[in-house]
């Protein structure tokens, strides 16, 4: 079973997807762990006959015993399906509805807003987009800047119809704790051309919301839309 | 007669034990042969199968293998640490050199044990395993349960991470270390007057206790490493892989929005953390950071709650501690960790 783990994990790290589970800076310590336990469980394997005979000395073969070892051939048996063969993606907006969009204050802090109020906007990542939309600054904040983002489509519960947020997750451990973020774009019909979950890359200016039904003050009116692949990072940090 | 008897069987049983060797050394080729090719058939099924195989599946059901599996990779390495710390306390450490260096007196000695976790900061999963390389190491089952509860709020990464969240705002940081350290003492003191300590340990920890007097015979150091460790994996990885099934599933299955709804008021607000501190298990060292984005909608009672009953109990940990400890002696536990960290949220939100 640590196999199958141990397997997983430094699959995931050659091919670059751990980021799709935890934050980078456990990349290297996941994958020394895991190599240096391959080694041991290797090195067991040839060790391991006579510790067996001398367990098996003990124990009758009962029924209950059956039972649990069925019990455990079926957990090992759906680990590997869930590690090995599944192929590993992303969060999906089902997850999304359940965690508060926008709502988390740690992926948004107050410091590092001080600095974005300064910063060259067309940098602006979704997270910081996000953050500068919560502090809640007027139209004439936004006036002239214009924001370049890549995310996933999820809609407005508010007004579905004619605005979607391009969404990030914020991971600050692993993808358990993942909070999203979302800039609203306002574009009406926009289910038509992408689907939910789809990666999209949005660009355009920032301005008053021209939505009555949508609670988001500012939002981005596209100039261009465009679907686009997922990116190899999906998760902020 | 005798003479040639003893004379006549010595090289024949020195040609026996030659022959034993040769088998054993083939049998450990053979062996390390099989573990290779196990290697090799899992990196294989990993790397031919198919994108397609998830398509057929609902969204729920994606997140919650992504879930599981988030939690499962996360864990595992801090697993295997808390292990070669097991194997390094059991094996490695001259006998007695642990309890040698402890205060004597009961309630002296646990406060001490308590703090050992500023020495090893590992988060609570991987405190599991070597929390039962110290009772095989000597220690009372009291003891070492003062260890497992304190273990991951007293250590320095979950000290420094929820400074960095919440530095020193309505005493978040000192209930949280006050409050971990003050229930786990109470959890040891307890536990000190059960008159029969084994009977708190299941029956198949009990064995492995009483079997580590055999194994001290002529194998080598390294060979008993390897066999502990192979020992501890094989009783951890199922419990640590169905607690993050269940995590994953609970995670699905449960509404945000229930318990955020219930965040304003001061004893349902601590009651809805603690409960998602159970369901989520979060690793000590960082849900501090976690927890922060609740800061806007839930008291700092509730917050300190959640800080103090997450590293304690949660699903993760109780599937991990069911490996050592019976169900009986669980549930008594995360009642009174549970009855305690509702006190002391409830006292800082009415004070604060």
């Amino acid at each position: 079973m640590s196999l199958i783990g141990i397997v997983a994990t430094v699959w995931l790290g050659i091919t670059g997807q751990l980021g799709l589970y935890i934050h980078p800076r456990y990349f290297a310590f996941s994958i020394i762990m895991a190599v240096v336990a391959a080694a041991v469980v290797i090195v067991s394997f040839a060790l391991s006959p006579d510790d067996e005979h001398a367990g098996h000395d003990h124990e009758a073969e009962t029924g209950h015993k059956r039972f649990w070892a069925g019990a455990s051939s079926i957990v090992i048996a759906a680990s590997a399906v869930a590690l090995l063969v599944l192929p590993p993606t992303t969060l999906t907006t089902t997850t999304l509805e359940q965690r508060d969009l926008n709502g988390s204050a740690a992926a948004l802090t107050e410091e590092e807003s001080a600095k974005l109020t300064a910063g060259d906007a067309s940098q602006f990542s979704v997270k910081d987009w996000a953050s500068l939309l919560r502090q809640g600054a007027g139209v004439e904040f936004y006036a002239g800047k214009k924001a370049q983002l890549t995310g996933f489509v999820t809609p407005d519960q508010e007004d579905p119809e004619n605005v979607f947020y391009v969404a990030r997750f914020v991971v600050s451990h692993c993808v358990v704790d993942a909070q999203p973020v979302g800039v609203p774009v306002y574009r009406p019909g926009w289910q038509d051309a992408f689907p939910l979950d789809s990666w999209v890359g949005v660009s355009g200016g920032l301005t008053a919301n021209p939505s009555v039904a949508s609670s988001e003050g500012i939002v981005i009116i596209p100039e261009v839309v465009a679907a686009v692949d997922q990116p190899q990072q999906p998760y902020v940090y | 007669m005798l003479l040639t008897d003893t004379a006549a069987a010595e090289p024949g049983k020195a040609a026996q034990r030659g022959g034993e060797r040769a088998r054993g050394q083939r049998r450990g080729l053979m062996g390390l042969l099989l573990g290779l090719a196990v290697l090799a058939l899992l990196a294989v099924l990993r790397m031919s199968a198919p994108q397609s195989v998830a398509t057929g599946m609902s969204d729920s059901a994606k997140d919650f293998v992504t879930l599981a599996v988030s939690v499962l990779i996360e864990s595992l390495p801090f697993v295997f640490l808390g292990i070669f710390l097991s194997v390094v306390v059991q094996v490695w450490l001259p006998d007695g050199f642990l309890l040698r260096h402890l205060p004597r007196r009961g309630v002296l000695r646990r406060f001490a044990v308590s703090l050992i976790g500023v020495l090893v900061p590992v988060c609570e999963c991987g405190n599991v395993p070597l929390t039962r390389g110290l009772i095989i190491k000597g220690l009372t089952v009291a003891e070492a349960m003062t260890f497992l509860l304190a273990a991951p709020i007293l250590n320095p990464i979950t000290i420094i991470t929820t400074y960095q969240a919440f530095g020193w705002e309505n005493g978040i940081l000192v209930s949280r270390i006050a409050g971990g350290f003050l229930i786990a003492n109470l959890i040891g003191w307890i536990y000190s007057r059960h008159p029969r300590q084994e009977a708190l340990l299941t029956s198949q920890f009990q064995a492995a206790c009483a079997s580590e007097g055999e194994h001290h015979t002529a194998t080598g150091k390294l060979q008993r490493s390897v066999r502990l460790f192979t020992k501890e994996t094989s009783a951890m990885m199922p419990a640590l892989f169905i607690g993050c099934a269940i995590a994953g599933a609970i995670q699905v299955g449960i509404p945000r929005d229930v318990l955020v709804t219930l965040g304003t008021n001061p004893v349902w607000s601590v009651l809805a953390l603690m409960v998602l501190a159970f369901v989520v298990s979060i690793c000590s060292n960082v849900d501090a950071f976690f927890v922060l984005s609740f800061g806007a909608t839930f008291l700092p009672g509730a917050i300190v709650a959640f800080l103090v009953f997450g590293p304690m109990i949660d699903i993760k940990m109780l599937v991990l501690m069911r490996t050592t400890f019976t169900t009986r002696t669980l549930v008594q536990i995360t009642s009174v960790v549970a009855l305690c960290s509702a006190a002391l949220g409830l006292a800082v939100n009415y004070v604060a």
